[in-house]
């Protein structure tokens, strides 16, 4: 692999968001093709979440490693969208009504870019109808909803529930620090994951 | 026994006549408005509307009739300002967005946008941008991240987080010497909480309480900091620390020993599944700014420490203990590798579990009132033996709760304790 590469998925690993956008820039102007610069983006993302799996690693690593890659993204994602690279699949995200909290959904927002999703990030207080007119717009592969609190775990549910009358192809995740699979399969969600590594794996097996 | 002596006993690790319970004592145990206002009703207490002791949770103050019907051993003093930065006096009349009439604060001024979200200021200062949003749905205020347009995050300036921190205000010394005259004598177990001694507590970090904050005041970009500039964080606590002994001081010199318990510190540091930052980077950055408070407060007073942290944090409750903690709150169960049993069995005999008594994720709001019956009980049976148990929910019982789930908790308590 090219040394500049190289270096990139080691800035990512460890967050060095300085050298993550020198060493984009410079396999860029190498000429190295974007897809290889995502490609060692993306094996320096997946490291980090299989470390913060094993709890080898906590929230504050997962989020300077985060920065380094949107700071690679910057520079990265015009040339992506110019070569016509596009992400394979995508999904609609946010925190359900009510609920103001996205430290998790966030988490999983990055860590589903890093493995490179496209996503859009509805962002928090998301009504049913805002979830809806988005799969309408973007035909996402997966929704994901997330919800911190017991007193917005009812929002989900209706949330879920009015989404799965939509005609569209599309499946739903659900996540948040009171939320369990036994409830993610009560209210008619398709996955559940009790964190944002493992968000990233349920939103691939669900894309499959 | 009196209550504050069941209280202070428990702390002690000697087994109370009675295992001794708290609701109401603190921000972190305590409930909803909207639940005291059903227990209130319930235990048919005079109707009147609740005061909200705490703007930003709205938590209902749980005043002397109720604590005297549910059998309450702990007593809160009242903080001299809140989280939104005013006094809690001069109260008026408030309908909240769940059609509940409350008693808030003179200066609890909100406005309204078009979606219903309910916005708060700093202060009462309508003139300064909102730093709380409620939005129609919610039940309670969440802090809106104002962030510092100076902000650098290659030039990180020290001062810019210490602005809250500082000497205490005359007109705080005045609520001390009041409090102290009116708890004096008191039959529960006093508990107050101590200003400037919560270390990077996330929920004080974007400052809903300052006009402008200044410096890091992002919640992502505070917890990167615990990874990326660790001396910044331990020269900040340094200086907290500083400031807090002198002002820890001061207090104790007005109340002395009425107080019991004081709460330190409810920075979280764990998740649902796991810690939010590693054990080698706490024990660096928070331990010996904890070590130092908490071995003030027992060379100097007869107090007893508490320490709030959510989550999962079995693998730091051996650096709580070795940091002077008497206390740990709120026990949440729930989490990975938080099982009763294990806590009780490794640390008990060296920590207070004040909390655990039931799941106020699970249990309490969603299960039958059987449901809740049982775990109480089982939780009192493991963690009260010996001592060093305070019943309490794992932290406030949130709006929504079934009362009769609520009234089903208290009830096993007295059952567990043979008065039912």
């Amino acid at each position: 692999m090219n040394e500049s590469l190289n270096q990139l998925t080691a800035a990512i690993k460890a967050g060095k968001r300085k050298i993550a956008r020198s060493a984009t820039a410079e396999a860029l102007e190498a000429g190295l093709s974007p897809q290889s610069v995502l490609d060692a983006l993306t094996e320096g993302m997946n490291d980090v979440g299989k470390r913060f799996k094993a709890n080898e690693i906590f929230v504050p690593e997962v989020l300077v490693a985060a920065r380094a890659m949107q700071k690679s993204m910057d520079l990265l994602e015009p040339i992506l969208i110019a070569s016509g690279i596009e992400p394979k699949f995508s999904i609609v995200i946010g925190t359900v009504e009510g609920d103001l909290h996205d430290i998790g959904k966030n988490l999983v927002t990055m860590m589903l870019k890093g493995a490179n999703f496209k996503v859009i990030d509805l962002g928090v207080n998301v009504t049913a109808e805002t979830f809806a007119n988005a799969v309408n717009e973007h035909n996402p592969n997966v929704v994901g909803l997330s919800a911190l609190l017991t007193t917005t775990m009812p929002a989900m549910e209706s949330i879920v529930s009015e989404l799965n009358k939509l005609n569209a192809p599309f499946k739903i995740m659900v996540g948040g620090a009171p939320i369990t699979q036994e409830f993610a399969e009560q209210i008619g969600a398709d996955g559940y994951s009790p964190d944002a590594a493992s968000a990233v794996e349920l939103a691939q097996k669900l894309c499959a | 026994m009196t209550p504050k002596q069941r209280i202070r006993a428990s702390i002690d690790h000697q087994e109370p006549d009675k295992l001794p319970i708290d609701f109401g004592s603190s921000g972190l145990t305590s409930f909803h408005c909207s639940v005291v206002e059903q227990l209130r009703d319930h235990y048919k207490l005079e109707k009147r509307p609740v005061t909200i002791c705490e703007p930003y949770q709205m938590l209902g103050e749980v005043d002397e009739d109720l604590l005297n019907v549910m059998g309450i051993d702990a007593q809160a003093v009242p903080s001299h300002a809140n989280m939104f930065g005013f006094a809690n006096e001069n109260w008026k009349p408030w309908t909240t967005p769940w059609d509940q009439n409350v008693l808030v604060p003179e200066r609890f001024n909100t406005t309204s946008d078009n979606t219903g979200n309910i916005y708060i200021y700093p202060q009462g200062d309508t003139d300064a941008p909102a730093s709380g949003r409620m939005p129609k749905t919610s039940y309670f205020f969440d802090s809106i991240e104002r962030l510092d347009p100076d902000f650098d995050e290659d030039d990180l300036n020290l001062e810019d987080n210490l602005e809250e921190f500082g000497p205490m205000s005359q007109a705080e010394e005045t609520h001390w010497v009041e409090q102290a005259a009116k708890w004096r004598g008191c039959e529960r177990a006093v508990t107050a909480g101590l200003s400037g001694t919560g270390l990077g507590d996330i929920a004080l970090v974007p400052a809903p309480f300052l006009k402008n904050p200044k410096g890091v005041r992002g919640v992502a970009d505070w917890y990167m900091l615990s990874a990326e500039e660790p001396e910044f964080l331990q020269g900040l606590f340094d200086r907290q620390t500083e400031i807090a002994l002198q002002n820890i001081a001061k207090v104790h010199k007005i109340v002395g020993d009425v107080i019991d318990v004081v709460m330190i510190c409810g920075t979280d540091f764990g998740t649902q599944n796991s810690l939010f930052c590693g054990v080698p980077q706490v024990r660096d950055i928070w331990l010996p700014r904890y070590k130092q408070i908490n071995e003030w407060i027992h060379q100097n007073t007869s107090w007893r420490t508490f320490k709030h942290s959510c989550g999962a944090v079995e693998p730091l409750i051996e650096t709580f203990i070795d940091c002077g903690f008497d206390i740990l709150n709120p026990v949440q169960c729930s989490a990975n590798g938080m099982e009763p049993e294990g806590l009780k069995a490794n640390y008990g005999d060296r920590i207070t579990f004040w909390g655990g008594g039931v799941n106020t994720q699970q249990t309490l709001p969603f299960g039958t009132p059987e449901q809740v019956r049982e775990e109480v009980l089982s939780r009192c049976e493991i963690f009260a033996p010996g001592g060093g148990f305070v019943f309490n929910a794992i932290h406030n019982v949130q709006a929504r709760t079934p009362v009769e789930n609520v009234v089903a908790m208290i009830d096993a308590v007295h059952e567990y304790n043979g008065d039912k």
